[in-house]
């Protein structure tokens, strides 16, 4: 263990800072809120590593640009090619890139980086243990993927997997417990400056393979620990580019400085509500699994409140009736929108009679209805407690279910306590997001897929359709856009139909910049890639890239 | 002696229950670090690769009664674990990184709130019914009345966001480095100075409020009388000869408030991004870190029956009476 790590009180006068940063230019950044920085550069550790370390230290070898329909900006590699069958991919390697100790880059490092990943369950963040077979080098710039079922979503996958120097990781004993001190890198930013509990600086790798484009010295990442920190911080001036949640943004942060506190907020993560199809209550549980009452409840949702009212407007609408998102519209099937797109209507009128049609009728008086068997129903619905803008959400839902005559409350149980009841599928309907990927693919799969029911908190509806599942494997067994797209379009028809969960709107990206020392920032009218500083977003670094120093 | 000793083997026993009481309510919390930590990063982990996680984390999913074994041993050998949210700093580390800025903040909140609330206590009891009485009594005690976290965020509002008079977060400025300067002890101070004012504002009053009573009992003893029947000068009768005597049962509570205060720095810590033990516990509680809320209430334990015994032993010198119980 680093004593360096520990720079309390007890430190001592030796440690005096020398002050060459001032010539330098720094970009202030705050991708995630800690109470202190402990130093840990291991680019697997996903829970606690630094956030700077993938994407900064570790260049990826493609970055897919969702929000260029899914292109691939090449880094490390340089070409990738599926076989006609799918079963595998050759990639080839950038020439001349250097490590930041100077050792060259090559085929060795990636094979390496894959046969310990796949070796180490606990680094394998990616599953490739299960999706690779092996890793074949071709050429001293060109590896071969062996892919264990054929997809032509590897490379999705396959490029989140950072690629760490053979000659530094072979000697490593626990890969799982290492902290990669003195980090060898092959990104933009790969030396540490300074480094204390409350902030360090990275700096730039004097190896970088594509030094032409980086205009910025450094990041400085200081520790701040809650929103009303950030929001002190940002309001201040003192942050450059970060992504927090700023309640009313408009009086709180732009107004302090509106020539150059800016902010965009594009679509992220799909929100919808959950029904748990496998619900303990027999009420609940006959409820759900009837189609007319899925497509009530969306009819009984405010959604233009909800994100108007209770995102503060930061969120995207998402009127989909497959859940699609306005990112994705590209993908969009007009058929599944003209058949269902009226079961998103903000319409209590209709969401009665369609109840009353399925046979839900009032039977004790309550006001309520009860299930064509006659049991009540009584829901639940779960948020995070504090999540202030879902939990205020959930309460236009119940609003509307209420008016209905769906009888509904809203519990704010801990969001610990909320995610472990949504992988046991113990409760009755949650709001809920998942994570969006390059192609709607993603969010489907991970969502909807039968092999990902009840194993993960994005599988907790308990959905399980062998037709669905079969049209998304479809979808990794062709490379060929037009099939996608109408294999796509099915996905959309049976969700459309089904409803198994009901989306509201996308979470926005949140993302706030600075111009004042920097230009060159992504938004609306620049709107090149995810303009995220957070950890999970690859595409920051293309951000980074086009950062100049202002003036 | 005896009497420390039976006092030795209360503390023990009480040490053993408070510890008994740590390793319970941790595992009686719902939700895990792994799960959370995903949650979080907005990731998709398969159950493999988060089995493969949770073993890394230390949470294999032994009998309790071994579980418990184990815990204890590591109290006595000071070893708490590993940090899951740290991973893979040890809880030891975490919490002696911590402990110096908590004991900080607690010991100049109490210094402040004691001088202030004993000074105005005594000048309350001198000059009964005068306006200092009539106003810095009902102040103190409407003071204590608000709720910590309110008078912090009162605070942090009004003196660093809204006039940028005092810092809104860090033990000191990040660009200096620990060192034994007088600039980097002025910024310690500098960031110190709201966290210790906000908690210490709340305190006055139970000082006042004893120190006016106390002293109000004393001024009716003849030894006063006497003294000014000798012609002393006011200020000589009041500090040396009544604030003396009144003190006595003020140091006890001083002592006793530590271990309270050390608990309740907490909220103002994390209002503060103060990087002390409070602040971490509340991380720690939030991700689920067993390890750290368990080392952590472990200490509070600790700092509390310390605090405990040292009253125990001022008692004995300060009353004779003891040593022959």
């Amino acid at each position: 263990m680093k004593k360096t790590v520990f720079a309390g009180l007890m430190a001592s006068a030796s440690l005096m800072a020398t002050p060459t940063l001032a010539e330098k230019s720094v970009v202030t950044a705050l991708p995630e809120q800690v109470t202190a920085w402990v130093e840990n550069y291991n680019p697997f550790n996903q829970t606690t590593a630094l956030p700077s370390v993938l994407h900064l230290m570790y260049e990826p070898l493609i970055i897919f640009n969702a929000m260029d329909g899914g292109k691939p900006v090449f880094r490390l590699a340089t070409d990738f090619q599926y076989s006609d069958d799918l079963s595998s991919i050759e990639v080839t390697l950038r020439d001349g890139v250097k490590w930041s100790d100077g050792e060259a880059f090559d085929a060795d490092d990636v094979i390496a980086t894959f046969e310990l990943v796949m070796g180490n369950a606990a680094l394998d963040n990616q599953g490739m243990a299960k999706m690779l077979s092996g890793v074949e080098k071709l050429a001293a710039n060109k590896v071969r993927f062996n892919l264990n079922t054929p997809s032509s979503q590897a490379m999705f996958q396959i490029a989140e997997v950072p690629v760490v120097p053979q000659h530094v990781w072979a000697g490593v004993e626990d890969p799982v417990a290492f902290t990669n001190p003195n980090p060898v890198g092959s990104g933009a930013l790969t030396a540490i400056d300074r480094f204390t509990p409350q902030e360090y600086i990275q700096c730039r790798n004097d190896n970088y393979w594509d030094a032409d484009s980086l205009k910025v010295d450094c990041m400085r990442f200081p520790q701040i620990s809650n929103n009303d920190q950030a929001l002190a911080a940002a309001a201040n001036g003192e942050l450059d580019w970060m992504g927090s949640f700023l309640p009313d943004i408009e009086n709180t942060y732009v107004s302090k400085d509106p020539d150059n506190h800016k902010y965009w907020l594009p679509g992220g993560s799909l929100v919808a509500f959950y029904l748990n199809l496998e619900s303990k209550d027999a009420g609940n549980k006959e409820a759900f699994n009837n189609v007319s009452f899925r497509h009530a409840v969306s009819m009984a949702f405010d959604r233009d409140a909800m994100v108007e009212i209770a995102g503060y407007g930061y969120p995207t609408i998402n009127a989909y009736p497959s859940g699609l998102g306005a990112s994705f519209h590209a993908w969009n099937d007009e058929m599944t929108e003209e058949k269902f797109g009226q079961f998103t209507n903000y319409d209590v009128d209709t969401a009665r009679s369609l109840l009353a049609e399925a046979g839900f009728k009032d039977v004790d008086g309550d006001g309520f209805v009860e299930t064509p068997s006659g049991a009540p129903i009584n829901v639940d619905i779960i948020v995070p407690n504090g999540w202030t803008d879902w939990v205020n959400t959930v309460q236009i839902a119940v609003e509307g279910m209420n008016a209905a005559g769906i009888k509904s409350n809203v519990a704010t149980p801990e969001a610990a306590v909320w995610t472990e009841k949504l992988i046991n599928a113990d409760y009755a309907v949650a709001i809920n997001a998942i994570s969006v990927g390059a192609t709607p693919y993603t969010q489907y799969e991970r969502g909807l897929h039968e092999r990902n029911q009840g194993k993960t908190r994005f599988g907790a509806a308990r959905y399980y359709n062998a037709d669905l599942s079969a049209k998304l494997d479809a979808f990794t067994q062709t490379t060929d856009a037009g099939e996608q797209q109408a294999i796509m379009a099915d996905v959309q028809r049976i969700l459309g139909a089904e409803m198994p969960i009901v989306p509201v709107f996308n979470n926005p990206v949140w993302y706030q910049y600075n111009t004042k020392r920097f230009t060159g920032f992504f938004n609306a009218d620049n709107p090149v890639a995810n303009p995220a500083v957070h950890k999970t977003n690859p595409a920051r670094l293309l951000h980074l890239l086009s950062l100049r120093p202002a003036g | 002696m005896q009497f420390l000793l039976k006092r030795l083997a209360f503390y023990l026993v009480a040490f053993l229950v408070a510890a008994t009481f740590n390793f319970v309510i941790p595992r009686m919390m719902p939700g895990n670090p792994a799960d959370i930590m995903l949650a979080n990063a907005n990731a998709a982990m398969g159950p493999e690769a988060r089995a493969a996680l949770m073993a890394t984390f230390g949470f294999t999913e032994g009998p309790l009664h071994l579980q418990y074994i184990d815990y204890l041993k590591s109290i006595f050998t000071w070893d708490f674990g590993t940090s899951v949210k740290f991973y893979p700093v040890p809880v030891t580390d975490m919490l002696m990184q911590a402990l110096p800025w908590t004991l900080f903040l607690t010991g100049g909140s109490l210094l402040v709130s004691f001088s202030i609330g004993t000074l105005l206590g005594i000048l309350a009891a001198w000059r009964r019914g005068t306006a200092i009485d009539v106003i810095a009594s009902p102040t103190a005690l409407a003071l204590q009345s608000i709720p910590s976290v309110v008078v912090a965020l009162a605070g942090l509002y009004f003196f660093a966001i809204a006039n940028k008079v005092f810092p809104t977060a860090y033990a000191f400025d990040p660009a200096l480095d620990p060192a034994w300067s007088f600039e980097f002890a002025g910024s310690v101070l500098k960031h110190g100075f709201l966290p210790i004012i906000t908690l210490s504002v709340v305190l006055v009053g139970g000082y006042l409020v004893t120190m006016r009573n106390n002293m109000i009992g004393q001024l009716g003893e003849d030894y006063i009388y006497m003294a000014e029947a000798k012609g002393l000068s006011d200020a000589r009768v009041r500090y040396t000869y009544a604030a003396r005597n009144a003190l006595l049962p003020s140091v006890t509570a001083l002592a006793l408030s530590f271990g309270a205060l050390f608990g309740g720095s907490l909220v103002t810590e994390v209002v503060f991004n103060y990087p002390g033990v409070g602040n971490l516990l509340y991380l720690g509680i939030v991700g689920r870190d067993f390890p750290l809320i368990q080392g952590q209430l472990l200490i509070m334990t600790l700092a509390m029956l310390t605090a405990n015994f040292l009253v125990d032993l001022a008692y004995v010198f300060l009353d004779p009476r003891l040593k022959r119980a």
